[in-house]
């Protein structure tokens, strides 16, 4: 309903038009505009008039101002001059009525004047003199009331001051403390020479110094007065500033704040939480015990045999080789046909087979160190291998070489389509996942199942640049570790379980703790993190004692022991204690800074591992060497 | 403090001297002290000659000046100080060294010819004066341990133990020399690192990387029983198999010895040593360390064993401790990993031990922070080292070289 002004109901009801007081455009599609007494039609005016019409009308018609539309007839009214003077008036506030006059004499009848002539000569009341039984009653029935103790008497007011003692309940030691908390103003600064009637004449401004004083702004004048000479103290003026100057000084102490500045004393050792003692969570390793001489070039990954008697390494000098690991003796030297990029020892204890990565080929070997039994049962597993009937077209052609390479100990060429940088075995050594860094590709990494030779590309799309992938130990998991994110995939499910964030630009490595739940992470730049997989997808701890890159990290297999390589040369060793309970945090303490590898062209330490049984930690560096740290 | 009360006094008759306190300089060292001796000697017996003496305050050796030793061993000096006096070990003289064509890892010798095992896959029978008089040929790979067995006239029996999981059994005659391997013991499923024939010449024990310890028969099998054809086919002899398996070590086993002819001691890199009942195969005794266990040895005179660990100091413990296994003693000097221990078998306070660091130091027990001797020979990692009855010093290492030395306790021994 539009709202109507209350006025049109008493201004414009035309009896003629039988409708109501309703709004006018309702009848705005009809050709009538509402019905008269009676109950026939009104019908609308004929109105012709358009914009320009209207224009004109406005223009030449010299009583079109007081021509106003009429919505209850639809016709326009010209209005006379006393209308137009009526509506004058009540614009300006003025009674209608042009006679009325609001101002005319009061006549004041009731007056304190006693008139000579009473308006009524009637006796007073006979009830006017004698007392009243209604009141009487009324009073009886209080004064019952009161007595009964129905009705308390109204409390006497009570005269006690308003004001009180702000400070009356305050013990004598608080107004003491409140002294104490006194700040005093802050000291003006006594008046020095310039401010002396006779000052020094180094003291007085030059014209220069005055044309500059002046012409600078009030707040950055170095002195707010101009230092002026004397001859006597009698001859100095009064001061014209003197007010003004008081002024400011109150202002400064009124508005200035002071208040006491809090100093926490903390004790900063009070900070640093609370770690056990490296000492007490020996063994760890601490000394450089064996160094393993022999590559020509830097040693880009070494690998330890599962029973800790034999370890490899994989150099750029494009060989392999094979060490005894107790006297540092190269029992065996292999040439393979690139740089050698990765190389892993297969976990499993029953299967002696070594996966060595150069270029686009990744070549098992079988070392021939270790139990004969088992280096033999291997061999034959590898050769009983039956071509299946239906020959699937695979992305990696798997080869048995002949001749010398047999004879070297070489079982299996697997050759990729692109360059592998990365080996690494599942814990049960039938499964071999390879890298192929390459951003964007779709075939980055690739499983090999080793007995029946077949090769599968568990991902259809990959993000980013794979840089590592690792098998986790106990439970169907895949870790693949991109520059920035590690995704956990589940491969029964096939299905992305995590993502770990590492907070870092570019990670270089990973490792997996034995119980599953923990995975370290390298990263170029100089950051190590550790992630709890039950806790959180961002990492648990970051480590940055590096100083530059990290190359290589390392759980080990039994101790609560971790350990990182980096370009600075140094290998740190953490203890990193891992709790049954699940609502202890992992305990991580770094022990120990392992020196020892020379920096060759600006590269430390490039690949970390751990003895499967000891508290030793192997490091392979860039000058050529693999060094045992004890 | 500049005097001290000390008296002297000696075991041996021949310098023995007055028993009365000398009021002596606190800061005299060993020179000093062995001039007071000789020349009080001097003056009881004219025709004395000069003798260097060593000192020992309280069992152990004096090495620095009198006050600062006794400062530090925390000895009052208000007393008399009894200072023994012992005639001073002469430096072990140097004598062959005998050049391999790889590096040295085992080595043992009786009174005549010294047997080394190399890396070549070979052992090699030299004689004491150095000269090569036959290569034992036969494994397949890195021989580790040796062993001789016994002597029969002009035959002996000797035994190599390689990383190719076999121990051999061979018959040597010096007189034709020529080698027969006699017996071929498989058994282990590891390198076989270790060997040691018990005192009846009659068993010998093998430990392995395959955390086992067997015992074998070391005795020769009636060669009549076996049908010629066979003979031909084993080149090695026929195979032998285990008397008995000792199992019980959770690593590898690094060092293997008899202490009698009942009770078997190894070391292992488990980081302890057990003792074993040879008879009935059941452990008797375990000690544990805190370090893998590279080396031990046994010493009858003082009934202590000796190990070295893959830290830098040679331990001795007491084998029948029952109450936990205490280290007795470390003798620290070594730099690099322990890899050889040996008693002397004559002397019960003497044992060398032969370090990574390329050492091999002569110790004496009443001295455990210096060693009496550092023989620097070596160029290379030391991995073996022997002492022989007859006072023969062996070592052999990485350089390829095996060294040997003429040691007698005393000079007035030398002669005899």
């Amino acid at each position: 309903m539009p709202f109507r002004p209350a006025f049109s109901r008493c201004f414009s009801w035309d009896i003629r038009n039988t409708v109501g007081n309703i709004p006018m455009e309702w009848y705005k599609d009809y050709p009538h505009i509402g019905y008269d007494l009676d109950g026939k039609k009104i019908f609308k005016p004929i109105r012709n008039k358009d914009e320009l019409d209207e224009f004109l009308d406005k223009m030449e018609n010299p009583d079109y101002w007081r021509t106003i539309h009429d919505k209850m007839t639809g016709t326009d009214v010209c209005l006379s001059d006393e209308q137009v003077d009526l509506v004058h008036r009540l614009q300006q506030g003025k009674f209608g009525d042009v006679n009325f006059n609001e101002y005319e004499p009061a006549i004041d009848f009731f007056s304190n004047e006693v008139m000579i002539h009473p308006v009524t000569n009637r006796p007073a009341d006979k009830r006017s003199f004698i007392p009243s039984l209604i009141e009487k009653e009324k009073v009886g029935k209080l004064v019952h009331a009161i007595k009964m103790g129905w009705i308390k008497p109204r409390r006497p007011k009570e005269t006690a001051p308003q004001y009180y003692d702000l400070w009356a309940k305050e013990d004598p030691n608080a107004i003491l403390g409140r002294h104490k908390m006194h700040i005093p103003a802050p000291k003006m600064r006594l008046p020095g020479h310039e401010e002396s009637y006779n000052p020094p004449p180094e003291y007085l401004l030059t014209d220069e110094e005055r044309q500059v004083w002046e012409q600078q702004d009030p707040d950055e004048r170095k002195l707010s007065f101009l230092p002026q000479k004397y001859l006597s103290l009698r001859a100095v003026p009064a001061f014209s500033r003197f007010i003004q100057e008081r002024f400011e000084r109150c202002l400064d102490l009124y508005l200035c704040p002071r208040q006491r500045k809090m100093r926490v004393n903390v004790n900063p050792e009070d900070l640093i939480p609370k770690l056990p003692r490296p000492r007490d969570l020996q063994p760890f390793p601490t000394l450089q015990s064996l160094v393993y001489h022999g590559h020509s070039s830097l040693i880009r990954s070494i690998s330890i045999s599962p029973s800790g008697q034999w370890l490899v390494s994989g150099s750029d000098d494009c060989t392999v080789r094979f060490w005894e690991v107790c006297t540092t003796r190269c029992l065996k030297t292999m040439e393979v046909g690139g740089p050698v990029k990765s190389v892993a020892w297969n976990p499993a204890p029953s299967i002696s087979l070594v996966a060595v990565s150069y270029g686009e080929n990744v070549i098992l070997v079988n070392p021939g160190l270790g139990d004969r039994l088992i280096c033999s049962a291997t061999d034959q597993l590898i050769s009983s291998y039956e071509e299946p009937e239906e020959v699937k077209d695979q992305q990696v052609q798997w080869a048995v070489p002949e001749g010398k390479a047999q004879e070297q100990g070489q079982r299996l060429i697997l050759t990729h389509p692109k360059a592998v940088k990365q080996v690494s075995w599942h814990g049960r050594g039938d499964y071999l996942a390879c890298v192929m860094p390459d951003d964007g590709s779709s075939l980055q990494v690739v499983i090999h199942q080793v007995s029946r030779r077949r090769t599968q590309n568990p991902f259809h799309r990959n993000k980013g640049a794979v840089q590592c992938v690792s098998f986790h130990p106990s439970r169907p998991y895949f870790l693949v570790a991109t520059q920035r994110y590690v995704r956990v995939y589940n491969l029964i499910k096939q299905e992305l379980t995590k993502k770990l964030m590492a907070n870092c630009k570019w990670i270089s490595s990973m490792a997996v703790h034995p119980g599953g739940d923990n995975v370290i992470c390298g990263s170029y730049d100089c950051r190590l993190a550790w992630f709890d997989l039950d806790l959180s997808t961002k990492p648990y701890k970051v480590l940055r004692h590096h100083k530059k890159a990290l190359r290589g990290v390392a759980y080990h297999k039994h101790y609560p022991l971790f350990a990182s390589g980096s370009d600075d040369g140094t290998v740190i060793v953490c203890h990193g204690m891992v709790y049954n309970d699940l609502l202890q945090n992992p305990l991580i303490v770094p022990v120990k800074v392992l020196k020892g590898h020379i920096i060759t062209h600006d590269l430390g330490v490039l690949d970390v591992a751990f003895h499967p049984t000891q508290p030793w930690v192997f490091s392979s560096g860039a000058d050529g060497t693999v060094r045992l740290f004890t | 403090m500049s005097q001290l009360q000390a008296r002297f006094f000696t075991d041996n008759k021949k310098y023995v001297i007055d028993d009365v306190p000398f009021s002596i300089p606190a800061v005299s060292e060993i020179t000093d002290l062995s001039n007071v001796i000789n020349k009080l000697l001097e003056g009881k017996n004219g025709d004395h000659k000069h003798v260097e003496f060593d000192f020992l305050v309280q069992g152990q050796f004096l090495r620095s000046s009198l006050a600062t030793h006794l400062e530090t061993e925390n000895i009052s000096t208000e007393e008399v100080v009894e200072i023994e006096y012992v005639e001073k070990y002469t430096a072990p003289q140097p004598e062959e060294c005998i050049m391999h064509d790889d590096w040295i890892s085992s080595v043992e010798a009786d009174s005549e010819w010294i047997l080394t095992g190399s890396y070549d896959k070979t052992a090699r029978i030299w004689s004491l004066e150095g000269k090569a008089v036959a290569t034992v040929a036969g494994h397949t790979d890195v021989v580790k341990g040796v062993a001789w067995v016994k002597r029969d006239g002009l035959s002996s029996l000797l035994l190599t133990a390689s990383l190719d999981q076999t121990v051999l059994l061979w018959e040597w005659s010096s007189e034709r020399n020529k080698l027969r391997a006699r017996h071929c013991c498989r058994g282990h499923a590891g390198s076989v690192d270790t060997i040691s024939v018990d005192p009846t010449r009659s068993k010998f024990c093998s430990g392995s990387w395959d955390k086992m310890l067997k015992i074998w028969s070391a005795e020769m099998s009636e060669e009549s029983n076996r049908p010629r054809k066979k003979q031909k086919t084993e080149q090695l002899g026929p195979t032998r198999t285990p008397l008995m398996t000792l199992s019980g070590h959770t690593e590898a086993v690094s060092s293997v010895l008899w202490m009698d002819t009942e009770e078997l001691c190894s070391a292992s890199w488990d980081h302890t040593i057990r003792l074993w009942d040879a008879e009935t195969g059941s452990q008797k005794n375990m000690l544990t360390g805190s370090k893998v266990f590279n080396c031990i040895s046994y010493s009858p005179l003082c009934h202590r064993l000796a190990t070295g660990s893959t830290d830098r100091h040679v331990r001795l413990w007491d084998p029948r401790s029952k109450d936990g296994s205490l280290v007795l003693l470390s003798l620290t000097s070594h730099t690099g990993w322990v890899t050889a221990v040996r008693w002397s078998p004559s002397h019960e306070q003497q044992l060398i031990s032969g370090s990574l660091d390329n050492l091999v130091k002569l110790w004496d027990t009443r001295s455990c922070k210096a060693p009496l001797y550092d023989l620097a020979a070596h160029e290379d990692k030391v991995l073996c080292a022997d002492w022989t009855d007859c006072g023969l010093i062996l070592s052999g290492g990485a350089d390829n070289k095996l060294y040997t030395y003429r040691y007698s306790a005393c000079l007035s021994d030398a002669g005899a």
